[in-house]
């Protein structure tokens, strides 16, 4: 009997690989951080994340971190379904005892998904806005998606969403065009808990805003991430981010998890030679 | 000690032939031996305080049993019921967070990162993590803040603006409102001014009577003989000897000079 | 020019009948069989040079010689006006390169080509309604890339129009868009109703004749069969509305139930969009 258990998984990643162009025979084996580098040199082919494996449960963060070009970006483009993965398997626990093998999915199926059951905060807002529409109009995409026809209920649903992420409400009806950056943050933000997704996965969420505006997203992520008990994903190559957000992670080099750990553990006790060098390397 | 042992004393945290060790690999792989075996038990109601020079390996044995450090080998027990016992060390980082914050707490000297919760809200979830409920846990939060002299006018500030004896404070309320069986403390009382370091050992001094396992590591001698049952004192990561804080103490003094 | 059209259709009487030839006809044939089965769908077709711009009715006008025979009676509109130049025009090069009746009297017709009115009467079960459609693709004005809009409209992925509607209440107080609002077809595919104004719209949804809309310079053929539901896109609470002006009234016929036109000037007045009706209506007036 199992003494002490782990909240069960929503979202589970097993031996996810991506690889774009073609690998030679030996083309996993000569890459990763042993190599010292994601890319086959018999054919060119880059292996940007291989065999990578790891649960979040609900009300949990886990953390990927890693330099730029390790990987982690591509890991959570794969889960979100922006990219196709080569390799391997992301299963939603979409209730109790259902699941599903989102790379079975069909296209129309997996868009589906991103309506209601796995959002996306991506670092650049132009990505996940659509820079002409008002911030009230950008929330109206998912709550239509999600089969809202009421012009009244969708104006109330998307000021409560406003105000729950701190966009002043007489900006509500203004292009997100002319928002500062932290404010497109935040209406990114509200659009990705629209339809509370179980799943939202951020992809260097503050990367870009000043340190003063940055540390408000972040209080605001922190906070959303315990009031809707969600799965979150935070992809990001800032420790203070990652110490903020999530109790676990995973560091990735050349496309390979090296180290799994709760967060505190990382940051003061890193085992993998990787994991050592850009702990000290943010601490210094 | 066996199985029986454990039950007659009524342990909560075993620790058996810990060892921690780091391997520098940005340093020429250097290996630093922060741990060399140590074994130790806690008992309910006990307030066991670690003692040692410093290096001896007292905050990293906290850090160990709290797994913020990963033990090379050995095994931490502890209890989660009358009967049953789980190590530590071989729980995964999903099943050990679980436990956090409500079988073990851990108050440091440093409040982490959380700018503009409010000390109340902070001391408040604490409550509620370990299973109060809202109202309890607002009452129990503002009566371990106003115990602690945190003047009330700061309950309700953003954290982050907060004093550096002021966040031990926060943290020492939010560790010990409604205390989890195992408490780990790291220098709680380090960055407080006699008045307020007074009222804090108070606090802390209540917890064994509440039945509370702590585990404490002080930085003064007088907080030992106060609060502590027992010493043990730590040298070059084992435990070189325990005892009553008087004898221990007398020892330690005598290595001292 | 008259002579030309005359010997246009006198040298093809024996091989063809009209300015198409037998193949063209059966690719727009085929197009418009797969319209009328999948309604709302847009189908490609090979749009054809014709004898006018395209631009000035091109696709209209294919569907039109496709789909017409000797026995055919034909009526074109401009606007609402069959004197309309370009009426006049594409109504010219129909019955000289075919030879069958014309007619101004809906009721009358067998084939209506219209580049923006669905006359006000007269469309029944063998009444083949063709509209000459400038934009065919209702969602250019929120997507342009072309694989993305045949994903959203193979996925029934219409947020993009909602948050279009969305955007234009709250910039405008009311949603403006007139001519080519979105509809959805038979509860699947949203279509452009370009060029009609919304006042026809209520007049699609389950109509007994069969509407075809070609787009000659898009190349795009698609269909409302008869007796199939077209709704307008439109919220829950926001009712549709049709365009009316309270207190206008026609001033030939003196009508405030038909769709009205304003006809600019000092003295600004409303006349019937559609003259055949407008005239009937005069007649039965007096």
């Amino acid at each position: 009997m199992k003494l002490v258990t782990a909240p069960e998984w929503v979202l589970k990643v097993e031996n996810l690989g991506k690889v774009f162009g073609n690998l030679s025979k030996h083309g996993i084996e000569n890459t990763g951080p042993e190599a010292g580098t994601s890319k086959d040199s018999v054919t060119g082919a880059i292996v940007a994340a291989w065999d990578v494996s790891f649960e979040v449960a609900a009300g949990e963060a886990l953390g990927v971190v890693g330099e730029s070009g390790s990987g982690k970006s591509t890991v959570m483009r794969c889960i979100a379904g922006d990219q196709a993965a080569t390799a391997g398997s992301v299963k939603i626990r979409t209730a109790p005892d259902e699941q599903l093998d989102i790379f079975n999915l069909s296209a129309a199926e997996r868009r589906q998904l991103r309506v209601n059951k796995i959002a996306v905060v991506y670092q650049d807002p132009a990505e996940g806005l659509e820079m002409n529409v008002t911030a009230g109009g950008n929330i109206a995409s998912p709550l239509t998606a999600a089969g809202w026809r009421n012009f009244s209920a969708i104006r109330g649903r998307a000021s409560e969403l406003l105000s729950r992420t701190e966009v002043p409400l007489n900006r509500m009806d203004d292009a997100v065009k002319s928002f500062s950056g932290g404010m497109r943050q935040r209406v990114q933000l509200a659009k990705a808990i629209a339809n509370r997704p179980p799943i939202v996965l951020f992809d260097e969420p503050t990367t870009g805003l000043d340190a003063s505006v940055a540390a408000g997203v972040l209080d605001l992520i922190r906070g959303l991430l315990e009031e809707y008990g969600l799965a979150a994903v935070v992809v990001s190559h800032d420790f203070s981010v990652i110490e903020m957000l999530t109790t676990r992670c995973i560091v990735m080099n050349h496309g390979r998890v090296v180290e799994s750990a709760l967060t505190d553990q990382l940051l003061e006790d890193p085992h993998h030679p990787y994991s050592q060098k850009l702990v000290s390397a943010a601490r210094a | 000690m066996t199985q029986q042992s454990i039950e007659q004393h009524n342990v909560v945290l075993e620790v058996r032939d810990l060892y921690k060790h780091f391997y520098l690999h940005t340093i020429d792989s250097r290996c630093v031996e922060a741990l060399n075996g140590v074994s130790l038990s806690v008992a309910a109601g006990e307030h066991v305080a670690l003692a040692g020079t410093s290096g001896a390996g007292k905050s990293s044995l906290l850090k160990s049993i709290y797994r913020t450090y990963k033990p090379t080998s050995g095994s931490v027990l502890l209890k989660l019921d009358t009967t049953t016992f789980v190590d530590l060390v071989s729980l995964t980082d999903a099943e050990l967070a679980t436990l956090r914050g409500t079988k073990i707490g851990y108050v440091s000297q440093f409040l982490r990162a959380q700018p503009r919760r409010s000390p109340f809200d902070i001391v408040m979830h604490a409550g509620i993590q370990r299973g109060m409920d809202r109202q309890t846990a607002k009452d129990a939060a503002a009566h371990s803040l106003q115990r602690l002299n945190l003047d009330e006018v700061l309950w309700d500030v953003s954290a982050s603006m907060l004093s550096g004896g002021e966040k031990q404070r926060v943290n020492l309320a939010a560790g010990t409102i409604s205390p989890p069986q195992l408490l780990l403390l790291d220098e709680p009382v380090s960055a407080l001014d006699p008045a307020n370091r007074e009222s804090a050992l108070e606090l802390i001094g209540t917890l064994t009577s509440q039945g509370v396992a702590v585990l404490a590591v002080f930085h003064d001698i007088e907080a030992m003989r106060r609060l502590a049952s027992r010493i043990i004192v730590l040298r070059n990561g084992r435990v070189d000897y325990q005892g009553s804080p008087e004898d221990a103490l007398t020892n330690l003094e005598g290595v001292a000079r | 020019m008259t002579d030309l059209l005359n010997e246009l259709g006198a040298e093809h009487d024996q091989k063809q009948f009209g300015i198409l030839d037998e193949y063209s006809k059966r690719e727009i044939r085929r197009a418009i069989l797969t319209a009328v089965a999948v309604p709302g769908y847009q189908v490609p077709f090979g749009s054809r040079e014709m004898p006018v711009a395209r631009g000035w009715g091109s696709g209209g006008l294919q569907l039109t010689l496709a789909v017409i025979s000797p026995s055919d009676v034909i009526k074109v509109i401009d606007q609402g006006d069959d004197q309309g130049v370009n009426a006049v025009n594409l109504r010219r090069l129909i019955v000289q390169s075919t030879k069958v009746h014309e007619t101004t009297t809906a009721s009358e017709a067998s084939i209506v080509q219209s580049r923006h009115r669905i006359p006000e009467d007269g469309l029944d079960e063998q009444h083949i309604l063709i509209l000459q459609v400038p934009v065919p693709e209702p969602l250019r004005g929120v997507e342009r890339d072309m694989r993305e809009l045949a994903r959203m409209h193979a996925e029934a992925d219409y947020s993009k129009m909602w948050v279009s509607l969305y955007e234009d209440k709250v910039r405008n107080g009311v949603i403006t868009q007139t001519t080519g609002y979105p509809c959805l077809v038979n509860d699947r595919y949203v279509i452009a109703t370009t060029p009609i104004p919304r006042w026809d719209i209520p007049r699609l949804d389950q109509s007994p004749f069969l509407t075809l809309f070609g787009a000659g310079r898009e190349k795009r053929i698609y269909a409302v069969p008869p007796y199939t539901p077209v709704t307008p896109l439109t919220f829950e609470d926001v009712p549709f509305e049709v365009e009316y002006t309270p207190g206008a009234n026609c001033s030939q016929c003196g009508s405030s139930k038909s769709f009205l036109v304003e006809i600019p000037g000092p003295a600004s007045r409303w006349v019937c969009s559609d003259t055949d009706w407008c005239e009937r209506n005069s007649g039965k007036a007096q």
